[in-house]
């Protein structure tokens, strides 16, 4: 029964580590469960002290700390209510927690935390600390940023410093050591970098000046929805970057200005090698009225990028007649792709204008319904062919 | 007498694997832990920044909680999102409900983009005031083909596959959306958590309360998802070796999915099938990637609670396990596979697929030696004593991975309650598993392609009984 | 009896114009008052308050018991709301730890400030704290004394701003309600009529565009105006927003003096 001895110890082994789990499982449930009581009887007792804070969280008013001694529970309970506070407030009322959380020592605690040989605890400082929007801590954190490896938890610094830093060269730092390990996350760097209250249109500058093209391409995502007039000369010079995507970007941002465009400068764009750059020239054409770039758009509804057809499409409704009657024309002597996006406009053309009653767009839609009727004829409306269109195109919108 | 050791030998090796994946869990239970409590979401949901999804929902006769679960969908923590839900040809009321619920019109010349072939189209409905919903009818050509017809109609560069019959918590596909813009070029496709709602209590489309299921059927199988998923997917995922993204809720890469072909009609098994599509092509072409587990996005399931309805599930299980190994056979044992042909591809049919057969044959040996010559009886017992322990020491090891990240289940009996049917699970469950693995298998070699009954329940049901 | 009641009523409004008197010889410096009411009535709970208050380091105070509604004045000549508010809140507390089943009821205001010390109000006061229901300590503010004030509903899912912006508000002078997802508060919406609606995008139930549609669709005599406080900053959402009706829209993190005028300008 030699060979059995083996199987034993191991059923010896798994024996004692269930015991061993069984009590570790029973220890983390009952110690968790009273923290949680804890932190409920902790947030009962300064109940009163909470709404004081927030009665009294004006301009001219000193705020007090909490009476008596806390215990170190307590203390945590506070601070985790002050640091969603500041979390909510902008101005004057987060500059006053703030204050309130340095007066209360949780800022020095969480410093000395922050020198911890436990990465944990050194993470939840250093969470905690970007919070109360410590600037004392950013060296330290950039330290921790800089050492580790790229991981989740390099967010979560990343982020604390974004919050706490109260100089830009701090933020590019940061930028810089966030995208040093050569990953295109230039939507989450932009994002983190916007947590920063310091004023964001200088570091956007200053990002957009920077001679590593991935800051430039945080600052241009970070752009997205925020018009900045400063940084508006800078932008055209980037619209003729080399670079793919900081062209693409570059070009986004600067269409949306709605700029004077001259005739080449159109037709460079819409024959971009970037189906992006293509997609939003084919988009700006519209609001910009250029009833001149018919032909252009006409052509662009063959174009291989899905994008480029929808925009170009959208942009001729948006064209008056003009611009419609050549959708019709397209959709009934083009082929395949090119009469697909116009037939999809126009329909949409036709159930939206029906909704409206104003007189000007009843004038308007007769006229559009008058060219549909001579294109289409007056009863059949444009059948599509089969349930999918058999027709290629890209998906990477 | 050798078989009869061999089999006792088989099952260790088999559970020191299952042990060393477990302890990579372990390795990174910490970070998962940690990121999850010190990430906020509420800078990142309301973002520009985060790339838009197209949530892909196939409903095939969901008549009863259709609705409840897209009222969930559409109010999920996220900046911009669509959400298409393809009716697969129900022969009930499905898309009737959603028309009525959501007072849609059927769209005059709806765009698809995609190519990828389906069943026809009967129709797209929409409605202006619920900009983001929109209702595929097709007529009926299984879960897959529904995917591709999705696929086909989104506009979004994300595509997320959820299951009719889940419910997502707000904040899933966030947590998802986080860890995908932590490493947008690699990431193809992120598996989210899968957890049994029977038990929990359940209101306004979103899980309220949480407890363990009352009845046995729904318990085991909570139990062994934990297992599943955090004892055994953390792992996987940490040497990037997953073989399967749930299709209750996955997030994955729009182009990638379409590069490989879109989803595989006709079977089951599409779940496991284009994530092993997925390892293959980006293998070949050598782009590096990552197929990733993001635990702390959490789906919400109602889990079958009637034996035929289990039986039929697990049956269909076995049958697409089986299928999608023998069509890829190739990578078995192939280096140009790397992780997925050296390590999880082996270890799927050596200690998944076959499994049942070892245990077995290696039961019925025992236990004919031992009638033969009573005198083994210590050897039977020490196999059925490895078998108990090992696989409750697994449990175990799941619950702590619980306890130390998660804690969804506060209450100190839910605790007891898990320990105890983690052991019962061994005296008849267990054994069912196997037996209905085993029938899978037989059906594929017959050929049956059935996808066996399903019946579902109203969740309002679920939330009176809770 | 009716002369003991003739009596009694004479002496509580003694209390009450010898407070006015005393709050009248303050002004112009500031004065706070609090009412103090313990259902329980310990027999020592005067003197536990006047022992707290003395040894309050340098704390100048005077207490006063109306006899009737067996409620303590006590005057704190010199503090602002907030000094105020908080010595409110050490006294509770040490109250709380010392004498037993004190529950004590708490109703603070400052005068010269929102209301005038007129005997009425401060019987009102007085009334106000023995009836309260809520073991809060309540700032009394002029609406109580008025009755004349818009009606706002805050909808939010988190409890932290909740509670914040109803504080805000009702010190304000609104009355305010809170519901914590989309399909409560429709149903509050319909029931209690708001002239304003505070709400997060982001909800249970249902939120969102859908959201403020179906508050338009409510069959109530007048639609509330909204006003969206939200996390949601895409630029597409917002402009849709205000194109289905919504009256403004401020992103968090927000600026509670920028809310308040934002909400005031919807009043007027």
């Amino acid at each position: 029964m030699f060979h059995l001895t083996v199987a034993y110890i191991f059923i010896y082994v798994c024996l004692g580590l269930i015991a061993l789990g069984i009590l570790l499982l029973l220890q983390m449930k009952i110690s968790h469960n009273r923290e949680l009581r804890n932190r409920e009887a902790y947030a009962k007792k300064h109940h009163d002290y909470f709404v004081y804070v927030q009665a009294n969280l004006q301009d001219n008013v000193e705020l007090r700390l909490p009476p008596g001694k806390l215990k170190k529970l307590e203390k945590r309970v506070i601070q985790d209510k002050f640091i969603e506070w500041i979390e909510q407030f902008k101005g004057d009322y987060r500059l006053k927690l703030i204050e309130l959380c340095r007066e209360a020592g949780f800022v020095e605690e969480d410093l000395k935390a922050l020198r911890s040989i436990r990465y944990g605890r050194r993470l939840e400082a250093a969470y905690r600390l970007g919070g109360m929007r410590a600037p004392e801590a950013v060296p330290l954190l950039q330290n921790i940023l800089q050492k580790r490896k790229y991981s989740s938890l390099s967010i979560v610094m990343a982020r604390s410093i974004a919050k706490a830093a109260d100089n830009s060269e701090d933020l590019l730092q940061m930028l810089r050591a966030l995208l040093s390990h050569g990953k295109p996350i230039h939507n989450l760097a932009a994002d983190i970098m916007l947590e920063t209250g310091l004023d964001s249109s200088a570091i956007l500058l200053k990002l957009l000046n920077d001679s590593d093209s991935a800051l430039v391409k945080v600052g241009l995502v970070a752009m997205w929805g925020q018009a900045v007039p400063e940084v508006m000369p800078v932008l055209g010079r980037l619209v003729g970057a080399e670079e793919k995507d900081v062209r693409a970007e570059a070009v986004k941002l600067y269409l949306t200005t709605n700029p004077a465009l001259k005739d080449d400068t159109i037709a460079q764009l819409m024959s971009d090698r970037s189906w992006e750059v293509r997609a939003e020239a084919a988009r700006a054409l519209g609001q910009l009225h250029a009833a001149g770039s018919i032909p252009l758009l006409t052509d662009a509804l063959r174009d291989s990028s899905w994008k480029v057809r929808y925009n170009s499409a959208e942009s001729l409704a948006e064209l008056g007649e003009a611009g419609f009657e050549a959708l019709c024309q397209a959709a009934l002597t083009g082929a395949g792709i090119q009469r697909e996006a116009a037939l999809h406009r126009i329909e949409l053309v036709m159930e939206k204008e029906r909704e409206h009653s104003a007189i000007e767009q009843m004038v308007a839609y007769n006229k559009k319904r008058l060219l549909y009727d001579r294109y289409f004829g007056v009863k059949q409306p444009a059948k599509r062919v089969g349930g999918v269109a058999a027709v290629g195109g890209d998906y990477s919108a | 007498m050798y078989y009869g050791m061999v089999a006792v030998y088989y099952v260790m090796i088999v559970n020191i694997l299952y042990f060393t994946i477990m302890i990579l869990s372990y390795r990174n239970i910490g970070t998962i832990y940690r990121r999850s409590k010190y990430s906020n979401y509420n800078t990142l949901s309301g973002s520009e920044l985060v790339p838009p999804v197209s949530l892909l929902v196939p409903a095939f006769n969901e008549e009863l909680t259709i609705s409840e679960n897209v009222n969930c969908l559409l109010t999920l923590n996220y900046p911009t999102y669509e959400v298409i839900v393809i009716n697969d040809g129900s022969s009930d009321n499905t898309v009737d409900v959603l028309i009525k619920e959501f007072r849609l019109k059927k769209m005059p010349n709806p765009e698809f983009r995609g190519t990828i072939d389906t069943q026809e189209i009967r129709g797209v409905y929409h409605n202006p005031d619920y900009p983001s919903l929109f209702v595929i009818d097709k007529e009926n050509g299984g879960k897959a083909d529904s995917l591709n017809a999705g696929i086909n109609l989104s506009h979004y560069p994300l595509i997320s596959s959820i299951d009719a019959d889940s419910l997502l918590e707000k904040d899933a596909l966030i947590r998802m959306a986080r860890m995908y813009m932590e490493n947008p070029e690699e990431m193809v496709a992120i598996g989210g958590d899968v957890r049994i709602a029977n038990g929990c209590l359940i209101e306004n489309g979103a899980v309220q309360k949480v407890s363990l299921p009352r009845k046995i059927w729904p318990m085991f199988q909570s139990i062994e998802y934990m297992k599943a998923f955090l004892g055994g997917r953390i792992g996987w995922s940490q040497m990037n070796g997953l073989i399967i993204v749930s299709g209750a809720f996955g997030l994955f890469r729009k182009d990638y999915v379409i590069a490989v072909g879109g989803y595989r009609g006709g079977y089951p098994g599409e779940d496991m099938n284009i994530i092993i599509k997925l390892h293959r092509y980006m293998l070949s072409h050598k782009i590096p990637y990552k197929v990733a587990f993001c635990p702390e996005a959490v789906c919400w399931t109602q889990a079958p609670d009637t034996y035929k309805i289990i039986s039929n599930q697990r049956k269909r299980w076995g049958r697409g396990n089986l299928k999608n190994m023998i069509e890829n056979r190739g990578m078995l044992f192939n280096p140009k596979y790397k992780v997925m042909g050296m390590i999880t591809m082996p270890y799927n049919v050596l200690f998944e697929t076959l499994n049942p057969y070892f245990r077995i044959t290696g039961l019925l040996a025992l236990v004919g030696y031992t009638l033969l010559d009573m005198t083994h009886w210590r050897i039977l017992l020490t196999f059925f004593l490895l078998n108990f322990l090992s696989g409750y020491l697994l449990s175990v090891g799941a619950i702590v991975l619980e306890e130390i990240a998660f804690r969804r289940y506060k209450k100190l009996s839910d605790l007891w309650k898990m320990l105890l049917f983690s052991a019962l699970k061994f005296f008849g469950y267990h054994q069912l598993g196997v037996l209905w693995r085993v029938q899978g298998h037989i059906q594929y070699l017959q050929n049956n392609n059935s996808w066996g009954t399903m019946t579902r329940q109203s969740w309002s049901e679920e939330s009176k009984t809770a | 009896m009716p002369q003991t009641v003739t009596l009694q009523r004479e002496q509580t409004t003694d209390v009450y114009h010898h407070l006015g008197e005393r709050l009248k010889e303050t002004s112009p410096d500031t004065c706070g008052i609090m009412f103090l009411y313990s259902s329980a009535n310990p027999p020592q709970l005067e003197e536990r308050v006047r022992e707290i208050l003395q040894h309050g380091s340098g704390l100048d105070y005077e207490v006063l018991k109306d006899a009737q509604t067996r409620t303590l004045a006590i005057l704190l000549p010199g503090l602002t709301l907030d000094a105020a508010h908080y010595q409110a809140l050490l006294l509770k507390q040490q109250l709380q730890e010392t004498v037993k089943d004190a529950d004590p009821r708490i109703t603070l205001t400052v005068f010269p400030g929102q209301v005038e010390p007129t005997p009425g109000v401060l019987k009102q006061m007085a009334e106000s704290t023995k009836l309260s229901t809520s073991s809060d300590i309540h700032i009394f503010t002029k609406e109580e004394a008025a009755e004349e004030a818009g009606r706002i509903l805050i909808v939010d899912n988190d409890a932290t701003v909740r509670e914040f912006l109803q504080i805000r508000l009702k010190m304000q002078g609104y009355e305010t309600l809170a519901a914590h997802d989309g399909t409560s508060a429709l149903e509050l919406i319909e029931k209690w009529e708001p002239d304003l609606v505070l709400t997060e995008l982001n909800l249970y139930g249902i939120d969102g565009l859908p959201f403020i549609h179906q508050i338009q669709q409510l069959p109530v005599d007048n639609t509330p105006k909204i006003v969206v406080l939200t996390e949601q900053r895409v630029e597409q959402t917002i402009s849709q927003c205000f194109k289905h009706g919504v009256d403004d829209y401020v992103t968090k993190p927000f600026s509670p003096v920028e809310l308040d005028a934002r909400i005031h300008r919807c009043f007027h």
